[in-house]
C-alpha cells in the first residue's frame, strides 16, 4: 500500500482539524470528498509531511515519515500540490518547475528534461518562458500540477486542482489524472463532486474531520438512491452521506 | 519506440529552449553547496534580492555620512541592526511564497534556513565592513560590531522562528539591540561602547549559540510547530 493511516489526528490548539482517520490507498486515482472545513487540507499537509500528526501513525510508500532518511526518500517521489499555491512571480514556468525538479533532488542534467515533460504535459509549452505573474489564475493551477508531477512522483497529493480551470482544461486534467493513478497513487481533494465521478476509483468523504464514506463512486451513489437533494446521482448520494454524518 | 524516442528528443530539445543559464551567484552557491536545489533556494531568499541589499546599503551610505560629519561612530550600531532585520526575513511563511511546497521537498526546509542565514548574515557583514572602512570615525570599532551583529542576527532569527513572524522577530531583535546600546550609553557615556567591550564577547557568542539551539529546537520535527517556523 503506498498510503497506510491509522488513528490519525490532527488539532491545532484546542480545535480538532482530523480525527481518527484510517485510510489505506494503492495506486489509483482516490478522491477526497467533504465540504469546506471538513479536515481535506489538514489530511493532505499531513500526507505531504508538510505537518506532523498529533497522533496516530502514517506510513507512505513504504516508508515512515516520522524517520529523517525515510521521509527524505518519501519527498523525493511524492508530488504535492497545496490548496494556495505559492510562487516567485518573476521566475519563469519553466524556472519554476526547473526548481522544484532541483528541489526533489533530480540531478541537474536531468532537472530540465524533466521540467521540459512536465510542462508539456499541462499544455503550458506555448507559455513556459512567460513569467508568473503575467499568468491567468488557472494557468498558475497547471504550472502548480507541473510541479507536482515534475519528478513522476509515486504518490500525488493535489488539494482542489480544477479550482480556475475552465471545462475544457478540466477534462484534460481527468485524463492525465487517470493516466498517472495507472501507475502512482492520485490523492485528489475536491468538492466538486463530477470531478471524482469522471476520474477516481476510489473516494472517502470527510465531515467535522472524520471519513463518514470510503468506497467506489458506484457505492456513493447507490447511497443516494430515494434522496431528493442534488441534480445528479453523486451528489445525491453525496448530500445523502452528509445528511447521515450531521444527525 | 519510435515515438516515444522522438518524445525524448523533443523533450530534450525544449529543455535547452526555456532552460537559462544559472546566474555567477548560483553557479558559485552550487559548488560551494554541492545542491543545485539549495542554490536556487538561495538565490531566492527575500532579503538577498536587489532591492533589499539597495536598501541596506543605503542605510549604510547614510551611516557613512553622517559619522563624516559628527565624528560619531554610527556605521557599528547599524550594521548589526541591519543583519538582524534581513535574517528575520530571509525564510518561512511570512516571506517566502513558495514556503509550503518547500515543506514537502526532500531538501530540508532547516538546511535551507541554515544555508540562507548565513548568505544573509555574510552579505550584511560584508557591506558593513566596507562601510566602516569607509567611516574613519568608526576607529577602534571598525570589525568589533561582528560579535554583537551575530548575537543579534541570532536573536532575530529566533524570535522570528518562535513567533512564526518575520516583522515579530525583527522587532524584538531590534528592541534587545536598543535595550543593549542605551544600556552602554548609560552605564559608559559611549553607545559604541555596546559594540567594542572586549569583556561582552564571551557572553555575546554564549547568547547566540543559545538562540541558535532555540532554532533548531523549534525546527526539528517531529514535534514539529503548526506553521513549521518563520
Amino acid at each position: 500500500m503506498n498510503i497506510e493511516v491509522q488513528g490519525l489526528t490532527r488539532g491545532f490548539g484546542r480545535a480538532t482539524a482530523v480525527r481518527d482517520v484510517e485510510l489505506s490507498a494503492d495506486a489509483g486515482v482516490f478522491g477526497l470528498l467533504g465540504p469546506n472545513g471538513a479536515g481535506k487540507t489538514t489530511l493532505l499537509r499531513m500526507l505531504a509531511t508538510v505537518i506532523p500528526p498529533s497522533s496516530g501513525s502514517v506510513r507512505l510508500l513504504g516508508r515512515d515519515p516520522a524517520a529523517h532518511r525515510e521521509r527524505r526518500e518519501i519527498r523525493r517521489r511524492l508530488g504535492y500540490l497545496p490548496q494556495q499555491l505559492g510562487y516567485y512571480p518573476n521566475f519563469t514556468v519553466f524556472e519554476f518547475v526547473e526548481y522544484f525538479a532541483l528541489l526533489k533532488e533530480i540531478p541537474p542534467a536531468r532537472a530540465a528534461r524533466a521540467a521540459a515533460s512536465a510542462v508539456d504535459r499541462v499544455q503550458l509549452g506555448d507559455r513556459a518562458r512567460a513569467k508568473l505573474r503575467t499568468l491567468s489564475g488557472g494557468m498558475l493551477r497547471r504550472v502548480g500540477i507541473a510541479q507536482a508531477i515534475v519528478n513522476d512522483p509515486g504518490l500525488l497529493l493535489l488539494d482542489e486542482p480544477t479550482a480556475g480551470l475552465d471545462p475544457e482544461q478540466r477534462m484534460g486534467f481527468r485524463a492525465l489524472l487517470r493516466e498517472i493513478g495507472g501507475s502512482a497513487t492520485v490523492v485528489v481533494s475536491t468538492h466538486l463532486v463530477e470531478d471524482v465521478g469522471a476520474a477516481c476509483d476510489r473516494v472517502a468523504l470527510m465531515y467535522d474531520g472524520r471519513i463518514v464514506f470510503h468506497g467506489s463512486p458506484a457505492e456513493l451513489t447507490d447511497r443516494g438512491l430515494g434522496h431528493a437533494v442534488g441534480d445528479a446521482p453523486l451528489e445525491r448520494g453525496y448530500a445523502a452521506v452528509l445528511a447521515q454524518a450531521r444527525l | 519506440m519510435m515515438a516515444a524516442d522522438l518524445d525524448r528528443v523533443w523533450e530534450g530539445v525544449t529543455a535547452r529552449i526555456w532552460a537559462s543559464q544559472p546566474a555567477a551567484v548560483e553557479r558559485v552557491a552550487r559548488r560551494l553547496l554541492r545542491s543545485p536545489g539549495l542554490a536556487r533556494a538561495l538565490v531566492t531568499t527575500p532579503s538577498l534580492l536587489g532591492s533589499w541589499l539597495l536598501a541596506s546599503a543605503a542605510v549604510l551610505a547614510v551611516g557613512v555620512l553622517v559619522s563624516r560629519e559628527l565624528g560619531t561612530t554610527l556605521v557599528p550600531l547599524l550594521a548589526p541592526a541591519l543583519a538582524g532585520a534581513g535574517i528575520a526575513y530571509s525564510y518561512g511563511p511570512g516571506t517566502d511564497p513558495a514556503y509550503e511546497l518547500t515543506r514537502s521537498v526532500p531538501v530540508s526546509a532547516r538546511t535551507v534556513l541554515l544555508a540562507r542565514a548565513l548568505a544573509v548574515f555574510a552579505v550584511n557583514a560584508a557591506l558593513g565592513v566596507a562601510a566602516s572602512l569607509a567611516a574613519p570615525a568608526a576607529g577602534g570599532v571598525t570589525v568589533a560590531w561582528l560579535v554583537p551583529m551575530t548575537a543579534v542576527a541570532a536573536l532575530c532569527l529566533a524570535a522570528a522562528t518562535l513567533t512564526g513572524s518575520p516583522a515579530a522577530g525583527a522587532a524584538i531583535g531590534l528592541a534587545g539591540w536598543a535595550i543593549a546600546v542605551l544600556a552602554a550609553q548609560v552605564a559608559t557615556g559611549g553607545a559604541e561602547r555596546a559594540a567594542s567591550v572586549p569583556a561582552l564577547i564571551l557572553p555575546d557568542l554564549l547568547f547566540a549559540a543559545a538562540c541558535v539551539a532555540v532554532v533548531l529546537h523549534v525546527t526539528r520535527i517531529p514535534g514539529d510547530r503548526v506553521r513549521g517556523g518563520i
